[in-house]
């Protein structure tokens, strides 16, 4: 399908083409015009050449006739312009008739003849001038003057004749080309005139349909554009607002960024401190680790020293069974001497007397025994309870000096942690920092991005503006179109 | 608790009053107006026995079971030389056989002696006369108890040793005609 360019522009160049020709041919035509017009005129030159010759010949002649009749110089003076511009005339006939051959012949036959009769009119005049009338006029009657210019007449006369047949070829020429001109001129207008016409119908109404249905096309897609121009100013303004919440969130981050950056940093000097602490501490749980084991080995020495006193209580204990049971058997025995005592009558009762003061000191003894068993018993208690306390503090203390030393180790971890925490720290400052710094480069390019979707806005803006113009346009194309079609 | 001290000024004083009984003129008045008792314990229950119905009392002796149509009787055991039957106060008394170890003997007559096993031992004791009580009078009702003896706070029955050998001679004879039947 041929584009509107292409229709319009083949159009113009057959218009142009069939302008060209009929210039061509115009232009041939008055070309030929002027050609056959300057040889009119160069005919009318050569005619008027014709003419002066024979007008100057005339002149010396009637220059000649009037002094050999008067003697009077005076009128001498046609004779003496005549024979003076004779040659330079015929010399431009002969140079206007160079290409005429005919011509150029009947000049090489009329110079001698002009050669001669102006020798026979300069002979007269001399022969005047001598004063010899006769012999001038027997010359004049012997008639070759005459026949000289009757020759002169015929050679001019057979020139004026062929220059007036050419004149009347080229005036034939001359009329030819003006009413071939004027047809082609004419006839050419016309058919450029209608050729124009339908070109111009043609493309009108073939424009007519495309543009129409284009500016339909783009009537519709002006309406799309206007509604999603509408769609992306509102969502160009939805984007606008997004970016000034995400510009303060940002903002919000970058002031969250450098507090953490603080942060951190704090963080770090503490961890470092914190570490100083740690490395303080250490030594001093390596002391306290080294004082615990001393307590160790003084809680061993006491349990150790409680053991042989719980064996000491022990063997006072046996010491002390026997001692209960040597009451007991006192007592027995003085039981036994008080009932022996009392079967020995009278004599058997100052024995008894002592008897019961034997069973009074075993129940005393036995008693005491009792008493000091309880204190025995207290005191193995008691030294089982501390040997149990000892043990358990024996025991604590071994757990103490295990914890001590796990508390070493936690406390070594704890420093190179702390140290890996420095560092970590160190890390997390550096990296908020960069972290910091992007977030102001991420700011800056929202800022940068919000501000460009305000100018979106204002843009969209524009378009549905621009969009509305050109539905407008749109429907004011329309409208031409149809008037057009309808008109 | 006890100190130290304590100990040695009690073992002082058990020194002064053996000694200061050793110093006292001897008197009988005091000791004829006075019961000896003996304050046991037969299967938890409180029970006292005269000094002057036992002839002796002697503990931890090794008590041979000896075959016998009489349950009450234990064994024999050594005794000052002889072999003594030993007769459990506790069954005598009718609690049955009395539970752990019997450790201590109530040696009783001379000519043909017998002893008496029981559980526990609390002392010698003299009461009063006027502590002592008939059984009818604080109105118990028990085997082979006489009198109740009222000793500190607690009251004792006193057993009768003579009523306890006669009925275990009893048993023995009785024992005896049907082993001759």
């Amino acid at each position: 399908m041929w584009t509107f360019g292409r229709k319009i522009a083949a159009g113009f160049t057959l218009a142009f083409l069939l302008l060209l020709a009929i210039g061509a041919v115009a232009y041939r035509s008055i070309s030929l015009l002027t050609s056959t017009s300057k040889l009119v005129t160069h005919t009318h030159q050569v005619l008027e050449h014709i003419a002066e010759v024979l007008s100057l010949l005339k002149d010396a002649e009637t220059g000649q006739r009037g002094y050999v009749i008067t003697g009077d110089e005076a009128f001498l003076e046609p004779y003496q312009t005549g024979t003076t511009d004779i040659h330079s005339v015929v010399k431009e006939l002969r140079e206007l008739t160079a290409d005429n051959p005919n011509q150029q012949k009947r000049i090489d036959q009329l110079e001698p003849l002009i050669a001669a009769k102006l020798d026979e009119l300069k002979l007269t005049i001399d022969i005047r001038r001598k004063g010899n009338v006769d012999e001038v006029t027997k010359i004049v009657r012997g008639g070759e003057g005459k026949r000289t210019m009757d020759s002169i007449r015929v050679v001019l006369g057979q020139m004026d004749h062929e220059e007036r047949d050419l004149l009347k070829q080229r005036a034939d020429e001359v009329e030819s080309a003006a009413s071939g001109a004027k047809s082609t001129i004419i006839y050419g207008t016309m058919l450029c005139l209608l050729f124009v016409m339908v070109t111009g119908f043609l493309i009108t109404r073939s424009l007519s349909g495309q543009i129409g249905a284009a500016v339909r096309h783009v009537q519709s897609s002006s309406a799309e554009l206007q509604s999603a121009a509408n769609q992306q100013a509102s969502g160009a303004k939805e984007s606008s607002t997004a970016m000034t919440e995400i510009t303060t969130t940002i903002s919000e981050l970058l002031a969250t960024s450098r507090q953490i950056a603080e942060s951190a940093q704090r963080v770090a000097h503490v961890a470092e401190e914190t570490s100083a602490a740690a490395r303080v501490g250490d030594t001093t749980v390596q002391k306290s680790h080294d004082s615990v084991n001393g307590i160790k080995r003084q809680v061993d020495l006491i349990v150790t020293h409680m053991l042989d006193l719980g064996k000491k209580s022990q063997q006072i204990g046996g010491i002390l069974e026997i001692i209960n049971e040597l009451a007991e058997q006192t007592n027995i025995l003085a039981i036994n001497a008080t009932i022996e005592a009392s079967g020995a009558g009278d004599a058997g009762k100052r024995f008894a007397v002592v008897a019961d003061e034997i069973r009074k000191l075993a129940d005393r003894v036995g008693g005491s025994t009792k008493e000091i068993r309880t204190l025995i018993e207290e005191i193995r208690a008691a030294v089982n309870t501390t040997v149990m306390a000892t043990e358990g503090g024996s025991k604590a203390v071994d757990l103490g000096a295990r914890q001590f030393a796990e508390v070493t180790a936690a406390l070594k971890q704890i420093t190179e942690l702390l140290g890996t925490t420095t560092a970590a720290a160190r890390e997390i400052e550096l990296s908020t920092k960069q972290q910091s710094t992007a977030v102001e480069q991420v700011n800056i390019a929202v800022s940068n991005v919000a501000k460009a979707a305000k100018e979106t806005e204002v843009s969209s803006g524009q378009t549905l503006q621009t969009a509305g113009q050109l539905a407008g346009l749109s429907r004011e194309l329309i409208r031409l179109i149809q008037a057009t079609a309808n008109a | 608790m006890t100190t130290p001290s304590f100990i040695t000024a009690q073992a002082a004083e058990l020194r002064s009053v053996f000694d200061k009984a050793r110093a006292l003129p001897f008197t009988l008045s005091r000791e004829e107006q006075a019961e000896s008792l003996l304050a046991i314990r037969v299967s938890q229950d409180a029970y006292a026995v005269r000094v002057n119905e036992i002839s002796g009392l002697v503990t931890d002796r090794k008590i041979v079971p000896f075959p016998s149509p009489i349950p009450e009787l234990l064994g024999v055991a050594g005794i000052r030389g002889a072999l003594v039957p030993v007769y459990s106060l506790a069954a005598l008394l009718g609690y049955g056989a009395e539970a752990g170890q019997v450790r201590w003997l109530a040696l009783c007559g001379t000519e043909e002696p017998l002893a008496l096993a029981f559980g526990g031992f609390e002392g010698y004791t003299q009461i009063p006369l006027g502590q002592l009580y008939s059984a009818g009078q604080k109105d118990v009702s028990r085997m082979y108890v006489t009198h109740v003896a009222q000793v500190t706070n607690s009251v004792r029955a006193v057993v009768s040793i003579p009523l306890i050998r006669k009925a275990i001679q009893e048993h023995c004879r009785s024992g005896r005609v049907h082993k001759e039947r």
